[in-house]
């Protein structure tokens, strides 16, 4: 078999075993046709990698999906090293992450639902990540948001955290910025599927100014092809002597791919949650933790960053700025609020925010800094280090008996061993500790971003500085999540007191997984790109003094203090009461989006635009009946008003010949006096 | 008789054998069967276009009307009119199932529907304008008693706005119709051919052009002598002259035009054009929305297409940007109004509202992209509105009443009826993979592409797929996701073995079309390739 037959094998295997799924009602039989399935499209998926990995590419089958006149819509695959490695990484971890849901799930009446809209996840996401042009990645871009939809809402029925008793009972002591009636799953679904949209009303714009771009250029055949966006990118990079109708031609398609290159990103923002369109991905925890493993974690949020990769030559040096500045801002906004979350998956998901955030400072470094394989770097590592803490927090929460509030968890490091050191790998790796892997690609982001800084000068060291601010309270705030949790007494003993490591099957997971968070020659490190140039030494050694600034603080307020009796944290949160508040509030944006889209776009300016074209509810009521029937300065009002009018004009008229003489002959005498006056002047 | 006068023809005996044959059982099969006939033969016909694609007129046929007025019995389809025959079968014989127990008078019922179905097949295949403006017409007689006898409680206020909105606007169309016929001499007139008429349309081996004789032999101009008469593809031929002959103080195709474009914009509905739609759809039966917003909406596209841009394409070239705006309009207009809706039906009224301005501003457009698109996007719509409006009555039927506050959680009690409703939710809402996205991406991708303004007119475009995903899927949200609203509407049973079978077939075309779009794409797109043609012809 080719490459190209096997990275089509690769993609429809997951979607197959999405429709065999469907039509299976025992979730055991459900679970193993589907890590079966994905089994073996792994396995395909490594021997694509192997194939491609040294830095060949391989141009898969092509069909044409519509043929448009000048161009062409397509179908298509498109394997290097980059798509074959994050398509081995998202074959493997939906593998490992059905086999630990079949235990996760194992009394959950639904759980024969779970395998075939992950199945259907995983299918949509292969395909962003292999595909040859970007409107089939468009295209699996939605549908990779349509198996969020049905993942985050996997319990539809549940209501809003404000009026659910559980919720409220268990809710943790500083959960204040949550806005608790839209907190459940049937809304965050929507939630997590319109904000997504908001960012692909961008996405489209983009791939119509590189329509644009296509047609100005007089090209034809499948113009959003990686081929052809190459190419003109190429052209517009190195422009040539021209006449004066050729610079015309060249300022437009240049503006057209700046353009383009912003919608793009605009829908990463999106997909991505970035900074100011982040809000959907914390209340996405609602869905099944397994689900947000991977999802909200590893892959589909990568998808932003795999994207603005996969069109790097799109974007100049001023896209990149953005680039850069949205992720640094996210970066750092997203940890301060980490910082002070209760609930131990919002601290995940925040910390992810976080990290996409520092994926994109590494994109908005620039191809000369090494930028691109910075941050591919690090959503490697990202992904499986995330995707185990998110195990790793199921497990917890499983064992827990639904319970997530960091302030009763505690001492579980005795209950749970292989959990609480499976974890602590992953989180190592993700705070960049040398050995493992996040030390290799945090290192190269920075060193990325620093080198950027360094040539580019002045605002080029934003994203730097807001990264490296990040890093330490990355360093801080997740060290608190695994002491809080792990370490120290046992706070509420009725909660933990049962609490024990998953099934055999899970645990084996979790371990297999443990290998790719270190930086070893035979695992994910032997792939990665090492960092090069003069900034990678700095950079080093920043992340370290970071690691260990923000990493000891937190030991010594969450693990030293207390037990030497001072409760360090409560004391801190005093001192910066301001600090925290805001912290806590999720600095007012979940509040602001829900007054200006929510409040304000969804449902003021609709009923105002609903008034203004029937009229008030009162109006339809009555409009059977002519007499009762009421003026409204609608647009159905003035239609009415029209027809009232020629009725009132009818009757009038009609009351000119109604058999009265005197009528006729007054109306004779008009006409005739009319008829002789104009005469007259004639 | 060939099988397009049949489609018109067959309905109406079909009608009269409802009333004529005694018995309340007969007349559903009637109606099925005159349905199924006009999708054969519209699917038939579509098949055909898909599988050996061209802009040519086929399953011509000429029957003698009147003589001395040039108006026959012509029927022929393209492309597009093929693509509405096949729907306009197909959403008839889905609501003749989804009223199989219509209970009020059954025969009369069912003997409208038919008429209704003859009529809108008249115009769809007619190829003879006289045809097309009685047909057109004839369209709203049995609509006045399908609204206004059976619908609900302000269904005579819906039925007579709904009657007179229409009515006055195609009225015009009758003037234009006599300025037509008398803008050609009774000896005829002799025009040039365009070449891409020649191209598409002449036919070599008889040395004809539309049944005129027309010598293919030189290199020279192509001359054609046009007799006076009703024959569209006639009148067409015409159409410089038309902006030179003079009608009541304006050039005729400006009257003219004027007069198409206001009876589509009406029909399609066009804001502010479009506030007869919400009535006549809250106040019809379940059946009949389901024709309202399947097929009767697509007329007025189906004008403009058909009529509009090929009799008068200059006017249609310098009007385009004002369509296209209005297009725009009304997709954003009518998406917000979707936003402010208590009532479901008046909802998904005004879901086809901002859809239907998709249609028109693929056309404006002037590319054969948004063109096609245009038209892609008005079959795919005929089938998700026609399937969300099936559901809304599903849950009528349940509870008896249309408030989407009233519900809440019924994915529980109709786990089958939560699917096929955040089916038809997502195709509404363009998701990729379901028939409602080829059309929209088509349209923004031709609107971007297109002349002037219209890459900003595609740009604001885009903002419908928030909208659009934020109306349908906060519908589907509170009604089926959440905690039961109401403890009896844990009672409520879920689709029955009828409800099924109509929803079926909309539901395997969303997937169809979605998934590959190429057959019916290229069943339309050489029509529209012609039709573009026309229209950037008409550059002054």
């Amino acid at each position: 078999m080719t490459v190209g037959t096997v990275s089509v094998l690769v993609w429809l295997l997951p979607l197959f075993a999405a429709l065999v799924c469907t039509r299976l009602r025992s979730p055991g039989l459900a679970h193993g046709i589907a890590a079966v399935v994905m089994a073996i499209a792994t396995a395909l998926a490594a021997t694509m990698a192997i194939a491609v990995v040294g830095g060949g590419t391989v141009t898969g089958p092509h069909a044409t999906w519509l043929e448009l006149g000048t161009f062409t819509l397509g179908v298509g695959t498109y394997i290097d090293a980059m798509a074959a490695v994050m398509a081995l990484i998202v074959c493997a971890l939906a593998t490992g992450v059905l086999v630990f849901n079949a235990w996760y799930m194992h009394d959950d009446p639904q759980a024969a639902r779970f395998p075939w809209q992950f199945c259907l996840f995983a299918a949509a996401m292969l395909g962003v990540v292999l595909s040859d042009n970007l409107f089939l990645s468009f295209c699996c871009w939605e549908l990779v948001g349509l198996g969020s939809y049905l993942l985050i809402g996997f319990w539809f029925d549940k209501p809003a955290a404000a009026v659910d008793p559980t919720y409220q009972a268990n809710k943790g002591a500083g959960a204040r910025g949550v806005l608790e009636a839209q907190l459940s799953p049937a809304h965050a679904q929507l939630k997590a599927f319109v904000m997504n949209r908001v960012g692909d009303a961008g996405f489209l714009i983009g791939i119509g100014a590189l329509l644009v771009a296509a047609v100005t250029l007089g090209r034809s055949g499948d113009v959003l092809g990686w081929q052809n966006l190459q190419e003109m990118a190429h052209y517009v990079a190195n422009p040539t002597a021209m006449t004066i109708e050729q610079k015309g031609i060249w300022v437009t398609v240049s503006l057209c791919l700046t353009i383009a290159a912003l919608g793009i990103f605009c829908g990463a923002i999106g997909k991505s949650a970035q900074f100011p369109l982040h809000t959907w991905l914390p209340d996405a925890m609602q869905g099944p933790t397994t689900a947000s493993s991977i999802i909200h974690a590893a892959t589909m949020v990568a998808a932003g960053v795999f994207l603005v990769a996969r069109c790097y030559p799109l974007f100049p040096p001023e896209a990149l700025a953005v680039v850069g500045w949205t992720g640094g801002i996210t970066c750092l906004l997203a940890a301060t609020i980490a910082c002070v979350q209760w609930d131990l998956k919002a601290v995940l998901a925040y910390s992810t925010v976080s990290q996409l955030g520092l994926m994109f400072v590494g994109l908005g470094a620039g191809p000369a800094a090494g930028g691109k394989d910075a941050a591919i770097a690090h959503l490697f590592t990202h992904a499986f280090s995330k995707c185990l803490l998110f195990l790793c927090a199921g497990a917890v929460i499983h064992a827990c008996a639904g319970h997530q509030d960091l302030a009763r968890l505690g001492g579980l490091r005795k209950r749970m061993p292989v959990v609480a050191y499976v974890s602590l790998a992953a989180l190592l790796a993700l705070l960049g500790m040398p050995l493992f892997s996040g030390f290799v690609s945090k290192d190269a982001v920075l060193a990325a971003a620093l080198g950027n800084a360094q040539s580019a000068g002045g605002l080029a060291w934003g994203p730097f500085v807001l990264a490296c601010a990040g890093s330490l309270l990355t360093a801080a705030y997740m060290l608190r999540w695994w002491l809080r949790i792990f370490t120290g007494e046992e706070r509420d003993h009725d909660l933990t007191h049962y609490a024990h490591d998953p099934s055999t099957g899970a645990k084996v997971v979790l371990l297999l997984l443990v290998p790719m968070t270190l930086s070893l020659p035979w695992t994910i490190g032997a792939w990665l790109p090492l960092p090069h140039g003069e900034s990678h030494l700095p950079a080093m050694v920043t992340a370290l003094v970071l690691l260990a600034v923000g990493g000891g603080f937190a030991l010594w307020v969450f693990l030293l203090a207390p037990r030497g009796g001072r409760d360090v944290a409560a004391g801190l949160a005093r001192s910066a009461a301001p600090l925290h508040a805001a912290c806590g509030n999720l600095w007012g944006i979940d509040k602001a989006w829900d007054l200006l889209f929510t409040r304000g776009i969804g449902r003021v300016l609709a009923q105002v635009v609903a008034f203004f074209d029937l009229g008030g509810e009162r109006r339809l009521e009555q409009l059977e009946n002519a007499q009762e029937r009421r003026a409204s300065a609608s647009v159905d009002g003035v239609v009415d008003g029209i027809a009232a009018g020629c009725a009132h004009l009818g009757a009038g008229s009609a009351s000119l010949h109604a058999g009265r003489l005197g009528v006729y002959l007054a109306v004779a005498f008009a006409v005739v006096t009319v008829a002789l006056l104009w005469g007259g002047l004639w | 008789m060939g099988p397009l006068l049949a489609c018109v023809l067959a309905p109406l005996l079909l009608a009269v054998a409802c009333v004529a044959v005694p018995g309340l059982r007969a007349a559903r099969w009637f109606a099925l069967a005159g349905s199924l006939l006009t999708l054969g033969v519209g699917g038939f016909a579509l098949a055909d276009f898909a599988m050996r694609p061209g802009a040519d007129f086929r399953l011509l046929e000429s029957h003698a009307w009147s003589e001395a007025f040039g108006a026959s019995f012509r029927f022929g389809v393209d492309g597009i009119g093929a693509a509405m025959l096949a729907l306009s079968g197909l959403i008839t014989a889905i609501a003749t199932i989804s009223a199989w127990s219509q209970e009020r008078h059954p025969r009369a019922y069912h003997a409208l529907v038919l008429v209704l179905l003859a009529a809108m097949n008249g115009v769809f295949t007619s190829l003879d304008l006289l045809l097309f403006y009685v047909s057109w017409e004839m369209v709203l007689l049995p609509m006045l008693p399908l609204v206004g006898v059976f619908g609900g409680d302000q269904r005579r206020y819906a039925a007579m706005k709904f009657f007179v909105y229409t009515l006055a606007g195609s009225v015009l169309m009758l003037a234009m119709l006599l300025g037509l016929w008398n803008a050609t001499p009774a000896a005829g007139r002799t025009v040039v051919v365009p070449h891409v008429v020649v191209t598409a349309h002449a036919d070599a081996a008889t040395s004809t052009l539309h049944g005129l004789p027309i010598d293919l032999s030189h290199d020279g101009p192509k001359l054609v002598l046009v007799p006076r008469g009703f024959d569209l593809r006639h009148l067409a031929l015409q159409a410089p002259h038309f902006e030179t002959t003079n009608l009541l103080g304006v050039s005729l195709a400006a009257f003219g035009f004027l007069a198409v474009l206001l009876a589509c914009l009406v029909k399609i509905p066009a804001v502010p054009l479009h506030t007869w739609l919400p009535h006549a759809h809250v106040q019809a039966p379940t059946a009949v929305s389901v024709l309202l917003a399947g097929v009767l909406l697509k007329l007025g596209v189906y004008g403009l297409y058909r009529v509009g841009v090929p009799l008068f394409p200059q006017q249609a070239f310098a009007w385009a940007p004002t369509l296209g705006v209005v297009g725009l309009v009304g997709i954003l207009w009518g998406a917000w109004a979707a936003l402010g809706q208590r009532d479901l039906k008046r909802l998904v009224a005004y879901s086809s509202v901002s859809h239907m301005g998709f249609c028109l501003l693929g056309l404006a457009s002037g590319t054969v992209a948004g063109a096609t698109g245009g038209m892609v996007q008005a079959v795919t719509h005929g089938l998700s509105s026609g399937l969300l409006f099936l559901l809304v009555g599903v849950v009528y039927d349940r509870a008896h009443h249309r408030e989407v506050a009233g519900f809440g959680g019924l994915a529980k009690p109709m786990p089958v009826f939560a699917w096929i409703l955040l089916l038809g939710a997502l195709a509404g809402a363009g998701l990729p993979a379901l028939a409602g996205f080829p059309g929209e991406f088509l349209v923004l991708a031709g609107a971007f592409t297109g002349r002037g303004a219209f890459p900003w007119l595609g740009g604001l475009a885009t903002l419908s797929v928030v909208l659009s995903a934020a109306y349908l899927l906060w519908t589907v949200k509170r009604v089926a996701y959440g905690p039961l609203q109401h403890a009896e509407h844990a009672t409520y049973r879920d689709l029955d073995g009828r409800e099924r079978w109509a929803l079926l077939p909309l539901v395997a075309l969303l997937l169809a079309f979605g998934l590959w779009p190429a057959p019916i794409v290229d069943a339309l797109r050489p029509a529209c390739e012609l039709l573009v043609q026309t229209l950037q012809g008409g550059r002054p």
